[in-house]
């Protein structure tokens, strides 16, 4: 087990100008459960395959423990790697899949076996020894894939998007699994998903990257409720953080006829960048619904018609357009509110929104950076 | 059996090929006895039969002349030209004897053409795999073309290459020898070779032997170990093509070689005389050089016919 440091670590693919990966620096502590998350295209699976040595690293450099691996091929790593389609050998047995990398390194085969059975019991995969790859299920195949990567007693497990060819239900289940193990094993685990649940519920700590570029590196939570610009805002958390451009007057963020009082804080801030602009964003769950009727004297409020209500059961998330006809350029705008899932709104129903005290996030309309509250 | 070029149908091509086969089979098979077709369900058996018949033909076409010839080696001078085709006759080994008693008997041509057609069909294995593995991984630009400017060397007809090929040979002193016929079949079937075996290991999915290379492999042991077993039925089909293209081959040896290195068809050549045609002999020798390469595809059916399809990996 061990720390790993990606320092400025930078990967331009031959003939592109952009660096698919451009001066990464993480630092992810011994035992850690690091995930990499972002869209497709962000540069998440090349990070990976950086730490692996199955990708060039062009610029900076990446160390494994006090090793500096930055231009070591892989077998020199010491890591085990879960792919996305498994990567199983076809000809080979579940054992001797599982055992593959004991027998490169010639250890003997008595304790490739014990090694081999004790992982096969850790992920119940003991009945299936001696069957082939594909005579077993996708959730088999997925296990077999974990327990070769555990046999290899690494210093760091590398897994590329293991769950995205299982179904929703295994996935969940699987999930749980893994960060489970993990915790069990305590090994040093980098993990790419493009799905930010996944990110979420499995990571002690989350990056996002987008076009390469290391967006935010923090814990679940944080990311969610202090997204550092408008992008994490907007990616982390599902249903996503509604977001809009407000207008500068004075002291107040305008909105047709929404209004909300900035701090000195943030308007110092805005001053000092020379805008007149700023992106708001509220979760859905920062909005309470509230009486057509009732007067505000805040103006933190707006008017919406319901076009969908998801009734989850345990949650109900309105989907609703702006609905005030004096503002006619914010009709279309779209609003998601999480609602009591005991009484929702109808399809069709107007209703009145008010954006919580303090839930608001700001980000600069300039750089897309959070401005302080 | 023919080398000619048919190129690898894509995945694509076999799955739907794949579906329309059965789903050919479910339409037919479902209809039980005495109940009335439906017009589609009639119309599919029809086509069944149109298929059936021009297979039929097509084996007639095909095993008739092979079966005439192999007869035919075992009839007497009398039976062979009898204006009336004998189908019942006397057999008769003498054809066989004559070929392989004088002093021009058939022993050494065999043996010709086993070196020849054997070591270049392995060389071209052997060189066609890896430069095919390196073709179906490389990233660099203009790959395409560079593959098909490998296979487009094939597309010239022997007679076009020969001339400047003997030229060269003659210079090595490769005219009259076993190297020289090994090296001139290399000249058509590596291209091949290493056309066939990129479309093999282009169906391998790179993450098996990235896979290998993280569990500790050097990009040889992965190659070994884990890329050419899974491309066992392509290198089968490859050797296979190579060496029929190489053990039938006729002008390149009429050209190249000598009394040294003279292999079988150039001994079937022989038989065609001014003073006439010794068809009992001349069908022997045909069957000898058929036989060896039907049983060798036989024995080898299994990986040919997934190998031709190119479904030899089902890595999931």
């Amino acid at each position: 087990m061990a720390k790993v440091l990606y320092e400025e670590a930078t990967r331009v693919y031959p003939g592109t100008e952009r660096p698919a990966v451009d001066a990464l620096d993480l630092d992810i502590s011994d035992g850690e459960f690091l995930v990499l998350v972002g869209p497709s295209g962000c540069g998440k699976s090349t990070s990976l395959r950086m730490l692996a040595g199955l990708e060039r690293v062009d610029g900076g450099r990446i160390t494994i423990g006090e090793r500096d691996v930055t231009h070591l091929p892989p077998r020199d790593r010491d890591i085990a790697m879960v792919f996305q389609n498994y990567a199983l050998y076809p000809h080979m047995s579940v054992a001797d899949n599982m055992g593959f990398a004991l027998r490169v390194m010639k250890a003997p085969k008595q304790e490739r076996d014990r090694r081999v059975r004790d992982a096969a019991r850790l992920l119940d995969l003991e009945e299936y020894l001696d069957r082939r790859p594909k005579e077993l299920s996708g959730g088999q195949r997925q296990r077999v894939a974990m327990g070769r990567a555990i046999v290899r007693e690494p210093q760091v497990f590398l897994m590329d998007e293991p769950l995205s060819n299982l179904d929703a239900k295994l996935r969940v289940q699987t999930r749980t699994q893994i960060a489970a193990l993990q915790r069990r094993l305590g090994v040093t685990t980098v993990y790419v998903t493009h799905d930010q649940v996944e990110a979420m519920t499995m990571g002690d700590r989350v990056a996002v990257l987008k076009d390469g570029l290391l967006q935010q590196v923090d814990t679940p939570l944080r990311l969610y409720q202090h997204p550092a610009n408008v992008f994490v805002a907007g990616f982390i958390g599902s249903p996503s953080m509604n977001l809009a451009e407000f207008r500068v007057e004075g002291e107040e963020a305008v909105l047709g006829g929404t209004r909300i009082r900035l701090s000195r804080e943030t308007l110092e801030a805005l001053r000092k960048e020379g805008g007149d602009r700023l992106v708001l964003g509220f979760r859905p769950e920062a909005v309470d619904v509230i009486a057509e009727t009732d007067a505000d004297a805040e103006h933190r409020t707006f008017p919406v018609t319901v076009t969908v209500v998801e009734e989850l059961g345990s949650d109900a998330f309105l989907y609703g357009q702006y609905a005030d006809a004096a503002h006619p350029a914010l009709l279309d705008q779209t609003v998601i509110a999480r609602v009591d899932p005991n009484a929702p709104p109808a399809k069709g129903d107007r209703v009145r929104l008010r954006i919580a005290q303090g839930k608001e996030r700001l980000f600069s309309a300039v750089t897309g950076r959070r401005l302080p509250p | 059996m023919s080398t000619s070029m048919t190129p690898p149908s894509s995945a694509h091509q076999r799955t739907t090929a794949d579906q329309a086969v059965r789903g050919n089979g479910r339409a037919v098979t479902a209809a039980p006895p005495g109940v009335p077709q439906s017009p589609l369900e009639a119309s599919s058996k029809r086509s069944r039969w149109t298929v059936a018949i021009l297979l039929a033909v097509a084996m007639l076409w095909t095993l008739i002349p092979l079966v005439w010839m192999l007869l035919s080696s075992f009839k007497n001078r009398s039976d062979v030209t009898a204006a009336t085709p004998q189908v019942l006759f006397a057999p008769t080994l003498d054809n066989y004897r004559n070929l392989f008693s004088g002093p021009n008997n058939l022993g050494p041509y065999i043996w010709h053409s086993v070196l020849a057609a054997g070591i270049s069909a392995l060389l071209a294995l052997f060189l066609g795999a890896l430069a095919g593995y390196g073709l179906a991984r490389t990233r660099m630009r203009g790959k395409k073309h560079l593959a098909f400017w490998i296979i487009s060397t094939r597309m010239a007809p022997i007679a076009a290459i020969v001339v400047p090929l003997f030229l060269i040979f003659r210079g090595l002193g490769l005219i009259d020898s076993i190297p020289g016929l090994v090296l001139a079949y290399l000249t058509f079937n590596l291209p091949f070779a290493i056309w066939l075996m990129s479309a093999f290991f282009a169906e391998v999915p790179p993450s098996l032997e990235e896979s290998a290379l993280v569990a500790g492999c050097t990009r040889w042991q992965a190659f070994r170990t884990v890329i050419l077993p899974l491309t066992k039925s392509g290198l089968v089909t490859t050797f296979v093509l190579c060496l029929v293209f190489a053990w039938n081959d006729y002008a390149f040896a009429v050209v190249f070689s000598g009394p040294n290195s003279q292999t079988l068809p150039i001994a079937a050549s022989q038989l065609v005389t001014q003073t006439g045609i010794d068809w009992g002999q001349l069908t022997a020798i045909g069957t000898i050089v058929v036989v060896p390469m039907m049983l060798a595809g036989l024995a080898v059916r299994r990986w040919l016919v997934t190998g031709l399809t190119l479904g030899a990996v089902t890595g999931e």
